[in-house]
């Protein structure tokens, strides 16, 4: 009797309500309003409603992520627009199916108080990077509009330590450091900064994270799902800020900061308001932008590396 | 003539099976490139991976400098004076525990971006191994000849010059072979946390490039590098320690 009760529980334990499509997606950073429109609708049930399963992982080295959804280990990741090119320069087999923020968000910045007012003051200082790639070819471009060359500045790999080496004035700028979050980060440890904007600067504007699948999985109705989802929960966060803030923060309570709170007011207005929309122009001119400062070699069709979310 | 050519053959067979792996496997380039794309590689760049090896062989040898250094006088200290011994021994023994990774970025706050972090590095790396090695060796002087020492009149320093230093040489170079093995590791942590020249640096730029084969150019020279190291030191101990009597288990019936 025992054994047969034990037997009946085990199976209504394992029986799932109703099959859900797993879909695990990288994310390109530890977790950060800029993946809100995410947390938003995996809080209010978009993506279940969609029928999908969706596992958000934060990544350990922020160069996996394309990484392993190039090589079938995830569905989906986050991702930025300019590595996009060069990932499929490199030969992954990526596609672009929507797009999160839709500005840069990367940027140059110096102290408040620097005595740094314009990029061609930048002549023999310390330029701090991060992650590494194509910091070169943006700061590069931002150099040749004031006349300079890059080996008028000294490039060095802070790698994560983006705002301290800044502060500590280990170094006289950063380029990488994002303008909703470092800048706000900044702020609060009382060693305020300032920020010269990418695109106007010389840098072609572009999509600052982007969802990128396997370029064989690109039409799988789980991503135009994803997608639909993503726009669903954009629109909620446009029209409700403070509650969407809620449910980012719900069971994540150590998201709950100042610095957070700073950064989701900060990046409210630079989410893709139609993430499926693809802007074909947008890319063809960042990868000629790439091209001539010598990146990426030569220019696949668009189509190739970028299509529409649904 | 064996000694060249049996790691020879070692290596060109690891590299015919990493070449089949990448083959059969149909391992995508970005994930892991064959050998024959990075030797295509290493040679092509072969100015700009020589320029950060000599970087990053300058801050190994720094390191290992350094730390021996500093290690043979902690071990001295120890080995001579007990409050010495009771204060240094906890340091010791954290400085072995503490996950390097998680001290470099501090490092590099103190140190800045030049090469003074990935020296620090290196010698921290190493210290723990090169003190424990000598400390023990100084510990276990054959009491047999202290006793003869002392019966005929000499002076503490004597004995420590002549006796105790010279019988530990054999544990001291147990140590610096081990420091030999793990001195590159302190320097290319040190130069991924922040550097703007390296080999470890190179390979971080590389990554994000995504140009897996230079990344893997350069851990290539890296290895061989680090092995020379070894080799090259271990080679000088065996020199210096010469009158060690070598009994191999192997060939001792």
């Amino acid at each position: 009797m025992k054994r047969l009760l034990f037997v009946l529980s085990l199976m209504f334990i394992a029986s799932p309500a109703a099959a859900a499509d797993k879909l695990t997606v990288m994310l390109d950073w530890f977790i950060n309003p800029d993946h809100g429109p995410l947390y938003v609708a995996l809080e209010r049930g978009e993506f279940e409603r969609r029928g999908l399963d969706v596992e958000l992982i934060p990544p350990a080295d922020p160069n996996d992520p394309p990484k392993l959804v190039a090589a079938g280990r995830a569905d989906l990741a986050i991702s930025y627009q300019p590595q996009l090119h060069l990932q499929v320069a490199a030969g992954l087999p990526l596609m672009r199916v929507g797009t999160l923020v839709a500005t840069p968000l990367s940027s140059l910045v110096v102290l408040a108080d620097s005595p740094i007012k314009s990029i061609a003051d930048l002549k023999g200082r310390k330029v701090g990077f991060s992650v590494g790639g194509f910091e070169d070819a943006l700061l590069g471009a931002m150099l040749d509009k004031h006349g300079l060359r890059l080996d008028d500045v000294e490039l060095i790999n802070v790698n994560f330590s983006l705002s301290p080496s800044l502060m500590s004035g280990q170094v006289d700028a950063v380029i990488g450091a994002y303008r909703n979050f470092e800048l706000n980060q900044m702020d609060l440890e009382g060693r305020p900064g300032r920020a010269f904007y990418l695109e106007e600067e010389g840098v072609p504007a572009y999509d600052e994270l982007i969802v990128v699948a396997k370029r064989e999985n690109a039409s799988d109705p789980r991503i135009s799902g994803f997608i639909d989802a993503l726009e669903a929960a954009t629109q909620y966060m446009v029209n409700h800020p403070d509650a969407a803030w809620e449910l980012f923060i719900k069971g994540r309570k150590d998201l709950d900061d100042e610095l957070n709170r700073r950064a989701w007011r900060d990046t409210l207005p630079r989410f893709a308001l139609r993430p499926a929309a693809l802007d074909s122009g947008r890319y063809q001119a960042f990868a000629e932008f790439l091209k001539r400062r010598g990146m990426i070699e030569s220019i696949p069709p668009v189509e190739s590396y970028a299509v529409e979310g649904r | 003539m064996s000694a060249i050519v049996k790691p020879l053959i070692v290596f060109l067979g690891l590299m015919c099976l990493w070449q089949a792996a990448v083959s059969v496997f149909e391992i995508a380039p970005f994930i892991l490139p064959g050998p024959i794309a990075v030797i295509e590689v290493a040679i092509a760049r072969a100015d700009t991976i020589a320029e950060h090896a000599g970087t990053t062989l300058v801050e190994i040898l720094l390191g290992l400098a350094f730390g021996t250094l500093l290690g043979s006088a902690s071990a001295l200290m120890m080995a001579y004076f007990r409050q010495a011994r009771s204060w240094l021994l906890p340091v010791l023994v954290v400085s072995q525990a503490i996950p390097v990774f998680a001290l470099a970025p501090v490092l590099v706050l103190w140190f800045g971006y030049g090469i003074a972090p990935k020296v620090a590095m290196a010698t921290l790396i190493i210290y723990f191994p090169v003190t424990a090695a000598f400390y023990d060796g100084l510990r276990r002087t054959e009491p047999g000849w202290i006793d003869l020492a002392q019966t005929m009149g000499a002076s503490k320093a004597a004995i420590l010059r002549q006796i105790r230093i010279p019988a530990a040489l054999p544990a001291f170079a147990s140590g610096l072979r081990v420091a030999a093995a793990v001195a590159p590791i302190g320097a290319v942590v040190g130069e991924w946390v922040g550097s703007s020249a390296g080999l470890g640096y190179y390979m971080l730029l590389m990554n994000g490039r995504v140009q897996t084969a230079a990344m893997f150019a350069a851990l290539f020279i890296l290895a061989i590098m680090a092995v020379a190291i070894y080799f090259a030191i271990d080679a000088t101990l065996r020199r210096l320690v010469a009158w060690q009597p070598e009994a191999d288990p192997a060939t001792f019936s």
